[in-house]
């Protein structure tokens, strides 16, 4: 395998523990895997303390990594990132501004330290909305609008790739939407994007791959569509008048089947048509029929073993450790 | 460049920095006023009366000399024996004197300076530090020495020249005080060399403390850990130590206190006497440039040392 590699992001057995003066250590990243193509929105999900932050800021030279290797739009991480640092735009959770500056001072300033011409300062704040409240002082601004500054220093350099940790973290509907709008189109421009998020549904709706990360371990990865259909079991809802019997015919035909209240879930359907027939045939008429095709937060939900328990809040650690249960990790 | 213009335009808008200017202003603007309020241009009479006291100390110290030549000790012992020669300043009561007191007017203005410089520089990297203003520029400039080191310079080229323009009106303002209700005193070459050294030599303390607030705040990721650093070492050094060393009557406790040099420094020579009284030593500001290089490829090479690697939050 040739080294560094053509994809934009390539992370191989990435190891880091943080070691305390006390001499405790907590294990962040534990043999990391994770390949960004060009041209993708990645999404990189994980529950809270997975390691996801810590990916990022060992890849943009932050931390130090134990073991493992890296490479960033073809060049190997951290040495050669001076070079490349003008072609990523980043942001890395929540960054902090100073805070008597103006917005627009702020990214005048960094435009100025990276050799950014100018006029992108006035570009980028109309980008991100903030082109009326620019001269004001970053103290009083909103934690959204702190987040859209934020995205806006990571857009000055007209980047390539784009890294962006948790960037809805504060944004209102309105501000999600155009984020959302935002980095689609960036992609149809050409530019990959990396994101990270707890908001599934988002980045269900923005991301075509997505890499799920577990205690520092990748649980799975590859398109959103083939992550997803490794975990639909053929699902249906089926609503019917009499629902014992039409268990019962089902059951007989060898499908599980489990009753609802309302409903029945009935897995392993190759085409639902026959639910149709088979019912009919008996005089039970179907009212709902519905493919029960999982989504990114329930498939998320088993891989990290993170499902709420009701009555028993899961602890952060208690996702699952990689390797423990055989995930059938896609790739 | 730019990244150094960058830093430049953050340090002057930090709310500290601003506060420091306005107590340095503060305190220099009491000096200069009660200067003025305590002295006043001698009239005729007060310079005659002290003419006259010259001539009396002339007389008195001839005298001596003559004394102590009489009992036959060398020329060059009765030429130190004596004082030096009495001028009309010293007989001038209430009258700022330019050449006599602006050396020690310096010095409290460099002490002044010198703690405004490790302040300002103690801060500026350790809010930065803290507040995760550097892990942002760092995503911008991958490049942790250039940063932290550009950070650096800006920080002591700033200090060093608001320093210079401080020394130049201060030293000016003392000057137009004697000119106007005062007297300058005998200002001749060797006058102005020796104060030109001094203030050199005081803008190179005012470096040195910068670099080495810069240095502890950057070790210690933090700006208290500079105050730390400093706190420590006068408690356990400076007054821990030297009691070790009366007790175990150690010869030359001086030589090893950081603020005997600190003095050598300003003054560019001081004498210590050793702990018996008997010998005598003396410390030149070669010396000091010797241990401030010491110290300073300590903390502050140990900062840029660990700054290379370290993680970032
Ligand atoms: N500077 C640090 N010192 C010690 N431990 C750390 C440090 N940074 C991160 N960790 C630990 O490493 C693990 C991974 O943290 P990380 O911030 O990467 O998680 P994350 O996936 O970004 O979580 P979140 O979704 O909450 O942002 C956590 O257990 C965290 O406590
Ligand atoms: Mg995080």
């Amino acid at each position: 395998m040739v080294w560094p590699m053509t994809a934009v992001i390539q992370i191989e057995g990435l190891r880091k523990t943080f070691r305390t003066l006390r001499g405790g250590a907590r294990v962040a990243l534990n043999g990391f895997d994770m390949t960004v193509e060009a041209g993708q929105i990645h999404g990189f999900l994980g529950p809270n303390g997975s390691g996801k932050t810590t990916t990022l800021r060992t890849l943009l030279g932050l931390v130090r990594a134990d073991d493992g290797r890296m490479s960033i739009l073809g060049r190997t991480a951290p040495e050669a990132l001076p070079e490349v640092a003008p072609q990523v735009g980043a942001i890395v959770e929540s960054p902090q501004f100073f805070g008597n500056f103006s917005g627009r001072r702020t990214l005048r300033l960094l435009a100025r330290a990276g050799g950014v011409p100018a006029e992108r300062v006035e570009a980028v704040l109309t980008q991100v909305g903030l082109r009326d409240r620019g001269d004001e002082r970053v103290k009083g601004y909103s934690l959204g609008m702190k987040q859209r500054l934020a995205v806006a220093s990571a857009l000055l350099k007209q980047p390539e790739l784009l890294i962006l940790d948790e960037p809805a973290n504060g944004l209102d509907p309105a501000g999600i939407r155009e984020m959302r709008d935002l980095m689609r189109q960036l992609s149809s421009a050409g530019i990959t994007v990396l994101v990270s998020s707890h908001i599934l549904a988002e980045i269900q709706l923005i991301c075509d791959h997505v890499t799920i990360v577990s205690r520092g371990q990748r649980v799975a990865t590859g398109p959103v569509a083939a992550v997803l259909s490794g975990f639909d079991k053929g699902e249906y809802r089926v609503r019917v008048g009499d629902l014992d019997r039409a268990a019962d015919v089902l059951g007989t035909a060898g499908l599980p089947v489990t009753k609802n209240e309302d409903h029945l879930v009935v897995a392993d359907v190759g085409d639902p048509a026959w639910i149709t027939e088979q019912l009919g045939r008996r005089g039970m008429w179907v009212s709902e029929l519905t493919p029960l095709t999982p989504d990114l937060e329930s498939v998320f939900l088993q891989l990290t073993a993170t499902t709420p328990d009701p009555g028993a809040p899961k602890q952060v650690d208690e996702a699952i450790q990689p390797g423990t249960i055989d995930l059938g990790v896609q790739s | 460049m730019n990244l150094a213009l960058a830093e430049l335009s953050r340090l002057v808008a930090r709310r500290f920095v601003l506060l420091m200017t306005v107590l340095l202003v503060a305190a220099f603007g009491v000096t200069v006023a009660t200067t003025v309020a305590s002295s006043h241009r001698p009239t005729a009479a007060e310079v005659a009366e002290a003419e006259r006291e010259v001539l009396f100390a002339q007389a008195r110290i001839e005298q001596i000399r003559e004394d102590c030549e009489r009992q036959r000790v060398s020329p060059e012992f009765c030429e130190v024996y004596t004082e030096r020669e009495p001028r009309i300043e010293d007989y001038l009561y209430g009258v700022f004197v330019f050449s006599q007191e602006i050396t020690d007017l310096v010095y409290f203005m460099i002490a002044f300076l010198a703690l405004f410089a490790f302040l300002v520089a103690a801060s500026f990297v350790g809010a930065e530090l803290t507040s995760g203003g550097m892990t942002n520029l760092l995503l911008w400039r991958p490049q942790r020495v250039t940063v932290l080191g550009t950070k650096l310079a800006t920080v002591l080229a700033a200090v060093v020249a608001l320093s210079a323009v401080a020394s130049v009106l201060y030293i000016g303002a003392f000057y137009a005080i004697a000119e106007v209700g005062g007297v300058p005193g005998v200002l001749d070459g060797e006058f102005w060399r020796d104060l030109v050294l001094t203030v050199g030599r005081d803008l190179g303390m005012v470096a040195f403390a910068a670099a080495i607030g810069f240095g502890a705040a950057t070790l210690g990721r933090h700006t208290a850990a500079a105050l730390g650093l400093v706190a420590t070492y006068a408690i356990v050094w400076e007054i821990g130590a030297r009691i070790v060393f009366e007790v175990i009557e150690a010869a030359t406790p001086d030589r090893y206190m950081l603020s005997s040099y600190i003095g050598a420094w300003m003054a560019g020579e001081v004498s210590f006497w050793d702990q018996y009284g008997d010998r005598q030593y003396e410390l030149t500001w070669m010396h000091a440039a010797a241990v401030f290089a010491v110290a300073l490829a300590a903390i502050v090479g140990g900062a840029f040392a660990t700054f290379r690697h370290r993680d970032l939050a």
